[in-house]
């Protein structure tokens, strides 16, 4: 099969076939499919322990499947194609190829902290993308310009706060400008009062046309800005539709007691 | 009292301490840095290969550990030949028995360093598009090789006291040149005194390396103090403890 196939005109970006994992005699993910068009936005919603954060943890491989395939933009996640066309483990230098293609945002921010907030972004851009010192840093500039943080540039990251530090870490993943963004619960760990700056950089994404998978317990933001909500309930997709849809008129039993226990 | 001490046997014979003291120094860096290259050997094997290879290290470092320093060197340079058929010359032995000693501490400094850097870290990296080797040079040796420094000084400095069991082999270095000058005018205290001062020097001067090493690698630098303004500071503020990474 080819991952770079299309529904309805649109290019997928993101194609996942019948995920399966397990840690030990947990089985997470109890095979999972899932197709995503470029720029569509995708907020999962789910329980804690639903299988969110590890369905978007394989998308990079950094947590791998036991079964089951990933595209990201046609190619096999994790694999790579032999000269007699099968597909074959990936070495370790194709598959960070792969992920440098694939941002990804963490619940804890993960900044490096013996890095300032430019170096954190420049980091990648001169060690991944191979840019000299002088375009790395047009690029890392403009993307803090982006999330509003030019002034904090020179800063360690344990001196600014938990909003501010999530906003460098998506510039840092926006710098590598990935075809796909991964936000695995990115509000989670944030003060009640620092959740809006990190949603405002996120809908300005969305409105720019990025493909987006956001894990995420923001209801809102899922409302105003997803094209398609998911619900993930004991490893599998228990529905999935249009934003509005999802949330006007939920189907299933589970997803309606979710969204009761949600909104209270 | 009618002790009278007598220091002026100590400083008359003072060029045949620092005889033993050039031995010293030389027994204890040649012994740091093979103490290290064992060291670091072990704890990376010890975190990446499978366990069937960690076992056996495992097994040394509980031994090296686990067991008198002074039956170490004695056992390694009267018993490896007889074992093995390997004839060293005393130096060597010693040197072998001592690295061997010290590797073991050192090992487990590295691997609790290493394993210390928050995966979050990592897996950043790794998300970005790092390679293996790019994520041990970029992210796991910058905050490991800071967060170990200390450690490492312990185990350095207790190199240089290691080295004084050397002595019982007839190691000319500078406590069996202390016991020369004892056995000669029967003055053990003023001698032991003064050797004893000796190694505090030389301890002393290790753990002020290791202070420029902190310095040298501290991930945050907020001020522009060069390391003796910062030494200093330090010194007057003794007690006072910092955040991580910061100096």
């Amino acid at each position: 099969m080819t991952g770079s196939s299309s529904i309805n005109g649109k290019t997928l970006a993101v194609k996942i076939r019948d995920l399966h994992k397990s840690f030990g005699t947990l089985e997470v993910l109890k095979g999972i499919d899932l197709e995503v068009t470029k720029g569509e936005v995708i907020c999962i919603l789910g329980a804690s322990g639903s299988g969110k954060s590890t369905l978007l943890r394989c998308i990079n491989q950094l947590t791998v499947q036991d079964r089951g395939e990933i595209h990201v933009g046609g190619d096999p996640i994790g694999f790579e194609k032999s000269s007699d066309g099968e597909h074959k483990k990936a070495d370790a230098k194709t598959l960070a190829e792969q992920r440098s293609r694939i941002g990804f945002v963490f619940q804890q921010f993960n900044l490096w902290p013996h890095r300032t907030v430019i170096g954190n972004i420049l980091e990648a851009l001169k060690i991944v993308k191979k840019l000299s010192h002088v375009n790395a840093e047009k690029i890392a500039t403009e993307r803090l310009e982006d999330v509003d943080l030019l002034d904090w540039k020179d800063e360690y990251p344990d001196t600014l706060s938990g909003g501010q530090q999530q906003r460098v870490a998506i510039a840092r993943m926006l710098a590598m400008e990935p075809d796909v963004m991964l936000f695995d619960e990115p509000t989670s760990a944030l003060d009640p009062e620092r959740v809006g700056e990190v949603i405002d950089v996120m809908k300005a994404l969305a409105a720019k046309g990025h493909t987006m998978i956001l894990a995420t317990h923001e209801l809102n933001f899922a409302k105003d800005t997803a094209d398609r909500a998911i619900f993930i309930d004991e490893g599998v997709i228990v529905e999935q539709a249009p934003a509005k849809e999802f949330f006007a008129s939920p189907k299933s039993e589970r997803l309606q007691s979710f969204l009761e226990r949600m909104s209270n | 009292m009618d002790f009278e001490f007598r220091f002026d046997i100590v400083w008359n014979n003072f060029p045949l301490l620092m005889e033993g003291v050039e031995t010293t120094i030389l027994l204890s860096l040649i012994t740091m840095v093979l103490g290290t290259v064992i060291g670091l050997c072990v704890a990376i094997v010890r975190l990446k290969a499978r366990k069937i290879f960690a076992l056996p290290l495992i097994i040394y470092v509980e031994v090296f550990r686990g067991t008198p320093g002074l039956i170490q060197i004695v056992w390694i340079y009267y018993c490896l030949p007889i074992v093995t058929g390997l004839q060293l010359d005393a130096f060597a032995s010693l040197v072998i028995a001592m690295a061997l000693n010290i590797g073991s501490y050192l090992s487990e400094v590295f691997r609790a360093g290493i394993q210390a850097v928050n995966k979050g870290h990592i897996e950043a990296a790794a998300a970005l598009g790092f390679r293996p080797g790019q994520i041990t040079r970029r992210v796991v040796v910058p905050q490991a090789a800071y967060r170990m420094i200390p450690a490492i000084g312990n185990v350095f400095v207790s190199a240089i006291k290691l080295s004084s069991l050397c002595s019982v082999l007839g190691m000319a270095e500078l406590m069996y040149q202390g016991q020369i000058i004892i056995a000669n005018f029967f003055r053990p205290i003023e001698v032991f005194t003064i050797v004893a001062l000796i190694y505090l020097a030389m301890a002393y001067t290790t753990s002020l390396f290791m202070m420029y090493l902190e310095w040298k690698f501290a991930w945050v630098r907020r001020d522009k103090m060069s390391f003796w303004q910062k030494f200093r500071q330090i010194s007057r503020s003794a007690l006072q403890i910092k955040p991580q990474g910061e100096l």
